[in-house]
């Protein structure tokens, strides 16, 4: 497929122009749904329409007499292991015997028209003994009626620090749910399948994790890791709902059976029942603190509704609950976090990944606290600031640098947007010309998140990256290969920019990311820069020192195509000592080892980094008509090193976007265990009407035990950017406001 | 999609008459019944295009009216400058429909034949009387907070989604059509229902019938007339609530009033007693809250859709208050 050469000249610390930015923007990028074989066929799902049913018979007569329908397949026809997962095997590649979640796949079809695949698809007839679903993640952790043999609980996460008996003089206490939000990527499920001679595949997709994927893939298919090949499709969006394997072993299934490429491409209702979505959670906080605002303890019980399958809920329970307490000093704590099988759609990764609940619910405990003391919102949040040295909950000690009381005072000390003015455009409800102003009330509001960066709990992360460096055209040329998922944050861009930097050479090409090299791990976590890039970096290591060894010098580094003294004296042209001979060196690298949790403590060293960001929300509220229009954001983050600074900004920008969604709109409407706004009509995300300017501060602290010192930061943007937001509404109406999404219908008295 | 066939309409009449003997659709815009297709909520064997037919114009009447072609696309209708003079409200409400791609693409007759957005009529799995008369209503214990809380009936709480149907309920639009009988001409008012217990039938347009016009009649007041639409976010989004007025103070008194609601009810929503409960008395906040309430004393809000009654209220408030202030 495709390569990729990036812009000429820029190392880290500059924002060379992406490559792929100017064809997304023209319309002309390749993206998944974009692929084409020849002799192509199209592949579809079959769907359960019910929550929770047993699958009495399936006749497929219908679909195989269909003209142009070339493969019907069921569970019977999965050639390997029949159950895959991401953390645990516990999903059906189509259904066997039962149905656990609407819009579990049953059935495929491979036809040579989409349209008349969907309609073979539509044409099976299943039998369905339905069952009442269960729906309820509370009830279902006790529930006598299980989703699973082994029990509706999925995960239980205790953390326990210092006295369980703690009291203080103060106490606030509060219930709080967030509701599950969809990562409503624009470029839906798509890939392509393309049987290869030696009896493996060839699997083009837009996903996160080649190599996760490739590891259930061939499970699946019982094929050894060598037949399947996978290679990255152009990705419009991820945010963590690509981690999962949607249609991968579907369309290789079908391209396996009927000897000819399949291409599936999920419609935008399919897409949103094909992929896991944000947590749906219940909390119940209650912190103590002193008189003066010190919090003695914090006790805390969180409900994450899993859903059908295990997908990561057992991870995201862990950062939910690991994070629990925000980053803040906290002597005392009791956590218990829970992860939940019911029959409602699956619910696994999305950016923020079990930390944006968990803020949503710690940062307003910390408006409670401040109302219940007197004091303002930001004092108390800098009294309790955790700093470096301090431990978490976890008993894990923070190392580097941990600015929490810096950042909350840079986004407080930020000029407050200007004064309402009488533009429509300003005003809630905007062009609409809801509003001229009449019931509108301003409100301000704080938030601050922490997250991790990278797998935890002692899970071997690690990245691959082969670099080589020749003479191309009489010019020293490199080429980084990595499987590492470009899903849209920009790391082909920061890839080839390390490697100048690393190597002083201008021609950098970055391989498409395929399986032909070591797994980089997934495009999650805010990890790809810190961790592909870490790999990038110590490649070009491997192989500058390999230059170094065939110049007999160990006092020179490589910059602008020569081999030059630190006192700037040239000894060598690059060309000259490569010659003919190449140099490539392939590296796994790793960051420093994580630790699993006590199962009855929850203490151990599980994270790998922490990051940090804090927010000011100012809202326009129309308090008669229940309308929110967000006036300005103040964010301030510590990202350690830019390596690309645009990206950086636009990185907190989008996140900063996703989080207003969650606070003010996105909702996936699930009742009786059915998606009831299955489309972007009825699911909305933003438009940039609704997206305010925003001041954006990045500061560069450095890490000391990251590359270049970076810290991950595609998540903390999307973590406090929702409490800060809820924040605001809730001063500029003096309501409880408990639960995300906030709707007009909860802000307009009755 | 179930099959269909597709002929472009060589003229009015023999569409009309293809129609109503067959029962096909018509396809103008296609911005929603495409969609419908697709999801299986419709199906008709033959879809009948007829953007081809000359019915684009908009013409400013002597009289003070308007006659818009219903091929008219609602983007060319909201700019026009005359319209914006003599009926503000309707290019209001057209420019805070859907998004600028769809008011390109759809048309002012298709506007008027747009289905509910019911959750439970667009899913083909679910109960609903609209879509198979007898299967029973879904929505009123289900999700319902964006359908109706005036004039439903047992067998249906849909909303019609229309934005520029409540601006045309405020001027007494007349709907012209063609039916195989030959040309006909309705009132808005008559040509949108309640639903009662044929929830089955959005309007009272004849079976075949082709909406060829739209005409505002001459509606002096209209000049001083608005559309405020309150919704989940700042564009492209349907409303949870809407209001036309048309207002005329003079000395601190109400002279004539007219007022439309939109998404409270299976048709544009005039509000007929509020207006009578208005013109003559003086335009206070008071008098605006009585009478938004005299009209809402009607309503009968589901489980979960109540907030429509404040709502309501404090849009009709909040629109009267500004056109009395803006009129001083």
């Amino acid at each position: 497929m495709s390569t990729t050469t990036v812009g000429a000249g820029a190392g880290i610390g500059t924002s060379p122009l992406r490559p792929d930015g100017t064809l997304k923007v023209t319309g002309e990028f390749a993206f998944s749904s974009d692929l084409w074989a020849d002799r192509m066929l199209w592949g579809a799902t079959l769907r359960s329409p019910h929550p929770r049913a047993r699958i009495v018979g399936i006749d497929l007569t219908g679909a195989v007499a269909t003209t142009g329908v070339h493969a019907v397949l069921t569970a019977e026809d999965v050639p390997g292991k029949k159950l895959y997962g991401l953390e645990h095997a516990d999903q059906p590649v189509l259904a066997m015997g039962q149905v656990r979640y609407a819009g579990e796949p049953v059935a495929i079809v491979a036809a040579d028209h989409p349209e008349t695949a969907r309609r073979a698809a539509a044409a099976i007839v299943v039998e369905y003994e339905v069952l009442p679903p269960i729906t309820d993640p509370v009830a279902a952790i006790d529930a006598e009626e299980t989703v699973h043999d082994r029990g509706n609980l999925l995960r239980h996460v205790p953390i326990r620090k210092g006295s369980l008996e703690a009291t203080a003089p103060v106490v606030v206490t509060g219930e709080y749910e967030v509701g599950m939000q969809d990562q409503a990527f624009l470029g839906p499920e798509s890939g392509l399948a393309i049987p290869a001679e030696d009896g493996g595949v060839d699997l083009f997709i837009a996903t996160q994790w080649l190599h996760g994927d490739l590891g259930q893939v061939a499970d699946c298919l019982g094929l050894p890791p060598s037949k399947v090949r996978l290679s990255l499709a152009g990705v419009g969006g991820a945010f963590g709902g690509r981690e999962d394997v949607s249609m991968q072993v579907h369309a290789c299934m079908l391209a396996l059976h009927t000897g000819r490429p399949v291409k599936m491409v999920y419609s935008r209702e399919e897409s949103f029942h094909g992929h896991v979505h944000r947590h749906p959670a219940r909390m119940w906080y209650e912190h103590g603190a002193d008189l003066d605002g010190r919090l003695v303890y914090v006790k805390a019980r969180i409900v994450l509704d899993g859903g059908a399958y295990a997908s990561t809920s057992m991870a995201v329970v862990a950062n939910a609950t690991t994070l629990g307490v925000g980053p803040y000093k906290v002597p005392n704590v009791v956590v218990d976090g829970y992860a939940v099988y019911t029959n409602n759609p699956p619910c696994g990764a999305m950016r923020g990944f079990g930390a944006v609940q968990a803020c949503f619910a710690y940062e307003s405990q910390m408006d409670k606290l401040a109302a219940a003391l007197g004091l303002d919102p930001v004092d108390v949040r800098v009294r309790n600031a955790l700093e470096p040295g301090d431990t978490m909950p976890t008993g894990q000690v923070v190392h580097g640098p941990a600015p929490v009381a810096d950042l909350l005072d840079r986004v407080r000390a930020a000029a407050p947007p200007a004064q309402r003015g009488d533009d429509l455009r300003e005003l809630p409800g905007g062009v609409a010309n809801t509003t001229h102003g009449e019931g509108v009330r301003r409100g301000v509001g704080y938030g601050i998140g922490i997250k991790n960066v990278g797998f935890s709990e002692g899970f071997d992360d690690y990245s691959t990256a082969r670099v080589r460096l020749e003479v191309v055209g009489g010019e020293p040329a490199a080429v980084v290969h990595t499987a590492a998922a470009e899903v849209g944050q920009g790391l082909v861009t920061i890839q080839a920019q390390i490697v100048r930097t690393e190597l002083g050479v201008e021609q950098v090409t970055v391989a498409t990311a395929d399986t032909t090299v070591g797994s980089a791990g997934s495009s999650s976590a805010s990890r790809q820069t810190y961790v592909t890039g870490g790999a990038v970096k110590a490649a070009c290591e491997a192989v500058r020192a390999a230059v170094l060894r065939r110049a007999g010098r160990d006092d020179v580094t490589l910059r602008g195509g020569r081999l030059v003294t630190e006192g700037g004296e040239v000894v060598a042209d690059l060309v000259d000592v490569l010659g003919d001979r190449p140099i490539e060196e392939t590296v796994e690298w790793r960051h420093k080892p994580t630790h699993p949790l006590d199962p009855r403590t929850g203490q151990g060293d599980a994270h790998v980094q922490y990051a940090f960001a804090a927010h000011r929300a100012t809202v326009d509220v129309d308090v008669e008509l229940g309308l929110v229009r967000v006036v300005e954001i103040a964010t301030a983050q510590d990202v350690g090193r830019a390596l690309h600074p645009q990206s950086v900004r636009g990185q907190i920008a989008g996140g900063t976007a996703q989080g207003l969604g969650l606070a003010v709109m996105e909702e996936i409407q699930v009742v009786d265990g059915l998606i009831r706004n299955p489309s972007f009509t009825d699911y909305l995300i933003p438009t940039i009407l609704d997206v305010p300017p925003m001041r954006i501060d990045v500061l560069e602290l450095g890490d000391p035990s990251a590359p270049y010192g970076l810290r991950g930061v595609g998540e903390p943007p999307t973590i406090s950017s929702t409490p800060a937001i809820v924040a605001a509404i809730r001063a500029a109406t003096g309501l409880a406001l408990n639960r995300v999404p906030v709707r007009p219908e909860h802000l307009t008295g009755t | 999609m179930k099959p269909f066939a597709y002929q472009r309409a060589e003229a009015a009449d023999s569409a009309v008459a293809t129609i109503s003997r067959t029962g096909a659709a018509y396809l103008a815009g296609g911005t929603n019944i495409v969609d419908l297709m697709k999801l299986g909520v419709t199906a008709p064997d033959l879809l009948i295009d007829v953007t081809g037919l000359p019915l684009r114009d908009i013409e400013a009447l002597p009289d003070g009216g308007m006659r818009v072609g219903a091929l008219t696309a609602n983007s060319d209708l909201a700019t026009d400058p005359v319209l914006r003079t003599r009926f503000p409200a309707v290019a209001l409400a057209l420019l805070s429909g859907a998004s600028a791609q769809l008011r390109n693409r759809a048309t002012i007759g298709g506007n008027l034949l747009q289905r509910t957005r019911c959750r439970y009529f667009v899913d083909v799995t679910k109960s609903c009387n609209k879509r198979r008369p007898g299967a029973g209503c879904a929505a009123r214990e289900g999700e319902h907070t964006d359908l109706a809380i005036l004039g439903a009936s047992e067998q249906c709480v849909a909303t019609n989604p229309s934005d520029l149907a409540v601006a045309l309920a405020l001027v007494d639009a007349r709907v012209e059509l063609l039916t195989e009988g030959g040309p006909a001409s309705m009132s808005v008012h008559e040509f949108f229902r309640l639903p009662g217990d044929r929830p089955e039938r959005d309007t009272n347009l004849p079976p075949g019938a082709l909406i060829t016009a739209v005409v505002l009649p001459a509606t002096p007041i209209a000049r001083m007339s608005t559309y405020r639409k309150v919704r989940d976010r700042s564009s492209f989004a349907f409303a949870a609530g809407s209001v036309a007025a048309a207002l005329d103070v003079r000395d601190g008194v109400v002279q004539d009033v007219r007022l439309a609601y939109g998404a409270v009810a299976h048709r544009p929503w005039r509000a007929y007693a509020a207006e009578r409960s208005l013109r003559g008395a003086p335009a206070t906040v008071d008098n605006f809250e009585r009478a938004a309430d005299e009209e809402l004393a009607a309503a009968k809000p589901l489980r979960d859709n109540g907030y429509k009654v404040p709502l309501i209220r404090n849009l009709t408030v909040g629109v009267l208050r500004g056109m009395t202030e803006a009129s001083w």
